[in-house]
Formats: structure tokens, sequence, C-alpha cells
């Protein structure tokens, strides 16, 4: 019977030369980069998740395949519903309502728009990389969860 | 490693905002998505991309992560759906209109995941348990490890150490890595599994 990778010395100097040598294939700005990402946590707002992507949903479900991308952001009090487009991102908020819409990035200034009575708002800007949104208003500061496009 | 309370202590402080905790875990676990990355071929740039989505992801993740125990395996499943999706993008840019194939090719089946995430927890805990000896079995193991490995004449130098006390001294060091706290709970996890089997 062979002997567990524990019990035999070479096999465990060998497994940890490739554990040290995998931890230093990483590049150090790699890693700093991901350290620094910490300053996105936020406290307050209450995260909306992904609830529905058009790109994922089952092409018999689809209205059009070459339709907009449209994205659903979900928390127990609000919706977001998003639909992004050649060069801006459509929203609305679900109850509808006046509200800040500021999007992030991981790059940019954060932009702000303010939303009409009916809760609808549009960005003129597609973002390339990671973004995310922050709905605010007097009762509520919701955000949605990373995405990419 | 079901419940290893490094993992615990570390994603319950960085949950309240500590960012040593933080850097702690992304240390931890980087090589793990790195690696992934670099199994799907993916460009740096694409690399640093996906690594970001991944981090973000986590910090909120952080708040509702119920076992922190299973961090691993969220994180190796979230980075390689990022990479997909990056390939997805990086395949559109190419080709607007090529089948998704990639999909099936790259994602090994269930066993080749778990024996994957298997071999990092092992490496993880080899690491944890490496940076907790004492800097002389370090530095003799580091030396073994080195792409020419001196002679034991030239490491006795080195160390100030006699020849003959090199080869007891290196068994002597493998055995304090495996009884380090981190190692010696994965051992013991292994060993009762495979006695189980």
């Amino acid at each position: 019977m062979a002997r567990n990778w524990w019990d035999d010395d070479n096999q465990i100097a060998a497994m940890l030369d490739e554990a040290l040598r995998e931890e230093r294939a990483v590049p150090r700005d790699f890693v700093e980069a991901g350290k620094t990402a910490f300053i996105w946590r936020s406290i307050d707002a209450e995260l909306a998740a992904l609830v529905y992507d058009s790109h994922h949903a089952p092409v018999t479900t689809r209205t059009d395949t070459a339709a907009i991308r449209a994205l659903t952001f979900a928390t127990a009090h609000l919706t977001i519903e998003l639909e992004i487009a050649q060069d801006s991102l459509i929203g609305q908020l679900v109850p509808p309502g006046v509200a800040e819409v500021e999007l992030q990035t991981r790059v940019d200034n954060p932009v702000t728009v303010t939303t009409d009575e009916l809760g609808c708002f549009t960005i003129r800007h597609r973002p390339t990389g990671a973004f995310r949104l922050r709905c605010r208003n007097s009762t509520a500061d919701v955000l949605t969860s990373w995405i990419t496009l | 490693m079901r419940d290893d309370p490094t993992v615990v202590a570390m994603v319950t402080k960085a949950r309240g905002g500590d960012r040593d905790a933080w850097n702690q875990i992304v240390e931890r676990y980087a090589p793990l998505v790195w690696r992934i990355c670099r199994a799907h071929r993916l460009s740096r740039l694409d690399t640093d991309d996906v690594g970001q989505t991944v981090w973000l992801s986590l910090i909120e993740h952080l708040r509702d992560i119920r076992d922190p125990a299973a961090l691993p395996g969220w994180i190796a499943a979230t980075t390689r759906n990022e990479c997909l999706r990056s390939i997805r993008v990086a395949q559109q840019r190419v080709h607007a209109e090529l089948p998704l194939e990639f999909e099936l090719a790259t994602d090994g089946g269930f066993d080749e995941l778990e024996a994957e995430q298997d071999r990092e927890e092992r490496y993880i805990a080899l690491r944890d348990a490496f940076a907790q000896l004492g800097e002389r079995c370090r530095e003799l193991l580091a030396m073994q490890f080195q792409e020419a490995s001196p002679p034991y004449r030239e490491i006795g130098v080195r160390l100030g150490m006699k020849v003959g006390a090199i080869g007891p001294t290196r068994l002597r060091c493998l055995e304090k890595l495996r009884q380090c706290p981190a190692l010696a709970r994965l051992i013991e996890a292994e060993r009762k599994a495979a006695e189980g089997k």
C-alpha cells in the first residue's frame, strides 16, 4: 500500500516545495490590488442581489436574442430594473419614487443622477469594467452587487 | 477542512472591518485565484480584472457568509465563473457568433474540481505551517528547494551546522511542520477519510 503523503518525508517536502512555489508565482501587485479592494466595503447600505440577467436566461424565454441586456437587482423592499444600452444605463426603481442613483466603478469618479417620480433614470455612461449602483432616498439605501458587462 | 478556526477568525474580523484580517484572506487565497486564471489561460489584464471582481464580490459576501470554512470553495467557484465570463467576452470581441463551447471544454468534471480543491487546501495548510516554523527550519528546508540544492557541506557552512546534523535536523523540521496546528488538523481529517474508505 502506498504511504500517505503526510507520512513520507520526501513526499511532504516535495509538496511543501510546490506550495511555496505556487505562492511565489503570484505577482505582488496582483495581491496588493486585492488588498486595496477593501475600501469598497460598505456597512450601511442594504445589498441588492442580481436576481435576473437576460444573458443567462434560457434561450426559450428570451424575447429576442439580440435584445438589449436586462438585469434585475432586488432586496426585500426595492427592485432595480436595469437595461444596458449602447452607451447608457436605463433603469427604474420599484416601488417608484424619487431617489439618487449613483454609478460606482473602481476607476472613475461616481456619477449621480436623480430619478423622476416614476423611479426612472438614465445614466449616460456605459462602464467597461466592474460597476455597481447605489440607490438612496429618505427611507432606503441600497447597493447592488458588482457586475461586469 | 470544515471548521478551520483560522478561517473562521479571519472572516469574522474582516466582516467587522479589520483590514489586517482582510489582507490575510487575500494573501492566503490569491494563489488559488491566480492559478485558476492561469488554468483558463487568461491574459494578465483579464486576470487582474477577474481578481478584482472576485475580491469585490467577496467583500460583500463576507456579510452573509454562514460557514466561513466554505470560503475556499466559494472563491474557487466565483473565480471559475468569472474566468468563463471573461473568455465569453473575449470571444464576442473576436467573433460575434462563436458558439459557447468553451464552457464545456474547460470545465472539468465534479471530481476534478474536488481534487483541485483538496490540493489547494493542502497547499494552504502547508504554507501556514511553514510560516509558523522557526527561522532555522525555514532556511534549511528552503535551501533544499532551490533549483540546484547545495550540497550538505555548503548548507552546513551557511547555517553553521555540522554536516552530520543536517539530515536529522531536516527530519525534525518536517516533523514540526506536521505538528503545526494548521497542517495537523488537515492530516487528521485526511487520515480519518482514508480509514473510512
